[in-house]
């Protein structure tokens, strides 16, 4: 599968033309990781969101207890958004449960694209706020 | 349409998943998250469908093969 193929999976970039989407294209690094390793560690600093192409992520934060994962994350899910929007530290450790490609996108790639094209800049930031409010709707339910 | 599902464990012993799906889940399919099999047990639109995607929440128990077969 292409990587606009891919993209046009993900619901973070819903809304694109092709056009756009080839242009999402080439800020995307692939990334893979093996069953076990983390993805990011919480408390690091970070530049990087990634898209799960394959595999599965789980998070969890540390210092909650009992300590277990919060969420896990499949195909088609994004993770490492927080700290490309506000630049703050990682929020939570990402470990792969399977093994797991990833395309990681850069701070520095996502905002020039987004400066150079309002209409992508746009569109990802409503779809990156849906996909925030998407999971925090999840967290109030698997916590009632 | 591609689904994409909040799936939720009853009884908090799984902090659940979010996982996409290519057709709408129902009650009665498998689903594997966290190398654990779940049962969904009720399927709720959590946010209105925007383009392509649906928006959908999933009630889940743990899989039990004993529990869940036919007599």
């Amino acid at each position: 599968m292409s990587v606009v193929e891919l993209l046009k999976r993900v619901a973070l970039f819903e809304g694109l033309s092709e056009h756009e989407l080839e242009a999402v294209s080439t800020v995307c690094r692939e990334r893979s990781f093996a069953d076990g390793e983390t993805l990011v560690r919480q408390g690091d600093t970070g530049d990087e969101l990634f898209v799960i192409q394959d595999g599965q992520v789980e998070i969890r934060i540390v210092g909650i207890l009992p300590e277990r994962p919060i969420v896990v994350l499949g195909e088609g899910q994004i993770l490492g958004e927080m700290s490309l929007l506000d630049q703050g530290f990682r929020s939570a450790t990402a470990r792969a449960t399977a093994p797991t490609r990833v395309q990681a996108i850069g701070r520095h790639e996502f905002t020039a694209l987004c400066e150079q094209s309002h209409h992508i800049g746009y569109l990802v930031m409503r779809n990156l706020a849906a996909d925030l409010s998407f999971k925090i709707r999840h967290r109030n339910l698997a916590t009632m | 349409m591609i689904y994409k599902v909040s799936y939720v464990v009853r009884g908090k012993a799984h902090p659940g998943a979010i996982l996409d799906a290519s057709r709408m889940p129902q009650a009665g399919d498998k689903v594997s998250f966290g190398g654990v099999e779940f049962l969904v047990e009720e399927v709720i639109e959590l946010m209105p469908p925007r383009g392509g995607f649906g928006f959908l929440h999933a009630t889940c128990a743990p899989f039990c093969p004993q529990e869940n077969s036919p007599e």
